[in-house]
């Protein structure tokens, strides 16, 4: 065969070449995860109400007697969107119309980098972050660069050249600016309790379950589990697409390819944040009750020869029969993976929420919810910032 | 120096963007450029491990306030009024003159004089010994600088509280007037 050991450790040996790799494979599965959440709660968001409404919802798309409840049926939505026709109408800003989503989908993405999800793993040798990008300031990232998504929406909704569009546009990004600051303050006390700003630092202060965000700061949990909401134009907080006043608000002008894009932009949003408040308030990728240590040690006493027998298959894997998954040295990716398990399980229940949230109340006004944002989040969220700084600033005093 | 190379590529793309703020005849374009430029510029303090003031810069400059002239833009529909003839003047010849002086007189001193191009005591390293961006700039902000934060703050609060009152309207002054519900919203 054309693999060489000698060829192997010479590369191992050259960190940035490793470090590199590992980015792109880190990349590469982020990206895949991002596009695939879309047409799954797509999927969920079409069954679940059937659910709640005693009704079947769509199961009937599917090849020979294989229907898997209707689970294709996002498939067939999506070739079916990408292959229309592009419109872009008459008397729209061209540009800025085939911009737009770009501009949103960017944002998303971007904040998909810096989440977190698992702890850092030992390979080789060397320690491997599974967040994609490590910055020292990952709640400020977070912060800033979601902050960019307004203009997505906002360009979207003026190049359309549609009242209804340039309406829903401004109703969304009025509303997402009211709730950023609310979500942001919210997050001010974590950062106090933990005494971080690395997502990584939070999750692994999150060790025990009365060490979560949720027990140490309830009412920032409330304020963020609102403001999530609100910033995805989710219900009850739709009021930017509210159907009967707006057509579909800011993308009523967009079909086809453009139209996915935007679809994609606003559950990979929905994903992220939901990645975000389990990280932040739900431990993260710890498992409760088992510390990551512990679950370290578990694996790697286990004999799990099956890489082993594969690798003997192409010739070089005798050396490894024996071994267990620590001396190998794969138990920490192992047990990181497992995190990432843990982690996904969270968000998922987060966005079941989302589902569960938009079948269950009714929409809000909106004045409601500009007086909800300005005059009840904003003063608890400073309130909640001062008395946790006072018992933070007790409890480190000696 | 693949640091020294990528801030080449920023700086270029930084006036690039620059030129189109001002160049654009659209004010929509130019409120676009002008978010490129403050992301790019961010990306150039990310490369100087400021993380702390390229987060701030992204969160305060191109999340808020450039959203805000995008709003005034899209809302007073300046575009009719954006296809006059550009016509050059004495005076614009002057100010470029002065600015293409200055920018000459600028490089020239970062150039020359050894003192304008030194590293201060504030290095990477040393930073992160410290105990990292946000540590030491919230250490410097609270104990050094004071005071002059704490007046900073209290200027921008009575901006605040002085473009409410600006806004609001007043009840007493017209007292024949039918009072509408939203009077005050």
């Amino acid at each position: 065969m054309g693999l060489d050991l000698q060829q192997i450790q010479a590369f191992l040996d050259n960190e940035f070449a490793v470090q590199l790799i590992a980015t792109a494979i880190k990349f590469a599965v982020v990206f895949a995860i991002c596009i695939q959440v879309p047409p799954i709660m797509i999927w969920v968001e079409r069954r679940a109400p059937a659910l709640m409404q005693r009704r079947k919802g769509p199961n009937r798309v599917g090849f020979f007697k294989l229907r898997l409840w209707g689970l294709l049926q996002s498939a067939a939505d999506a070739v079916k969107l990408i292959l229309k026709e592009e419109i872009v109408p008459r008397g729209a800003n061209k540009i800025f119309f085939q911009i737009a989503p770009i501009f949103g989908v960017i944002p998303a993405l971007l904040i998909a980098c810096a989440i977190p999800y698992g702890n850092d793993f030992q390979l080789f040798g060397y320690n491997i972050p599974l967040s994609i990008v490590n910055v020292d300031v990952g709640f400020l990232f977070i912060l800033a660069v979601s902050s960019l998504g307004i203009y997505g929406i906002t360009i979207a909704g003026w190049a359309s050249n549609n009242k209804y569009s340039l309406l829903g546009s401004l109703r969304a990004s009025a509303q997402m600016i009211s709730y950023e600051i609310p979500l942001g303050m919210s997050l001010i006390p974590i950062v106090l309790i933990y005494g971080t700003l690395d997502l990584n630092q939070i999750v692994i202060g999150q060790s025990n379950l009365w060490n979560w965000g949720i027990i140490t700061s309830p009412i920032s949990f409330m304020i963020f589990f609102v403001c999530m909401f609100a910033e995805t134009n989710r219900a009850p907080f739709d009021l930017a697409e509210s159907e009967a006043e707006l057509v579909a608000g800011f993308h009523t002008e967009y079909g086809s390819a453009k139209f996915a894009l935007i679809f994609l932009t606003e559950y990979v949003v929905m994903f992220i944040l939901s990645c975000l408040a389990s990280t932040v308030f739900f431990g993260g990728w710890q498992i409760p009750f088992v510390p990551h240590d512990t679950l370290m040690q578990l694996i790697g006493g286990l004999h799990i020869p099956v890489l082993p027998y594969l690798l003997d298959l192409v010739g070089w894997g005798a050396p490894f029969l024996s071994l267990s998954l620590q001396e190998m040295g794969v138990h920490s990716l192992i047990a990181s993976l497992i995190g990432v398990a843990v982690l996904f399980i969270k968000a998922g229940f987060f966005m079941w929420m989302y589902v569960w949230v938009r079948w269950t109340l009714p929409r809000f006004r909106y004045d409601q919810l500009m007086s909800l944002g300005w005059k009840f989040m904003l003063p608890v969220g400073l309130a909640n910032i001062f008395v946790t700084a006072i018992i933070v600033a007790i409890l480190n005093f000696k | 120096m693949t640091q020294l190379h990528l801030f080449y590529v920023f700086a270029a793309l930084v006036t690039f963007c620059s030129v189109m703020v001002v160049g654009s005849r659209n004010p929509v374009t130019s409120a676009v450029f002008l978010v490129f430029d403050l992301f790019l510029l961010a990306g150039i303090y990310a490369m100087m491990e400021a993380h702390f003031v390229a987060a701030i810069q992204v969160l305060v400059y191109a999340g808020a306030i450039v959203v805000l002239f995008v709003f005034v833009i899209m809302l007073l529909n300046l575009e009719q009024e954006s296809h006059g003839k550009v016509r050059v003047s004495i005076p614009d010849i002057v100010m470029m003159g002065i600015t293409g002086l200055s920018f000459v007189i600028i490089a020239f001193l970062v150039a020359r004089v050894p003192s304008m191009a030194t590293v201060g005591e504030m290095t990477p390293e040393a930073i992160a010994a410290a105990g990292g961006n946000t540590y030491v700039v919230g250490m410097v902000l609270f104990t050094k600088y004071l005071w002059p934060f704490e007046l900073a703050s209290i200027l921008i609060l009575l901006a605040m509280v002085a473009s409410i009152v600006i806004a609001k309207k007043d009840k007493a002054a017209k007292p024949g007037r039918r009072r509408t519900v939203n009077a005050n919203q």
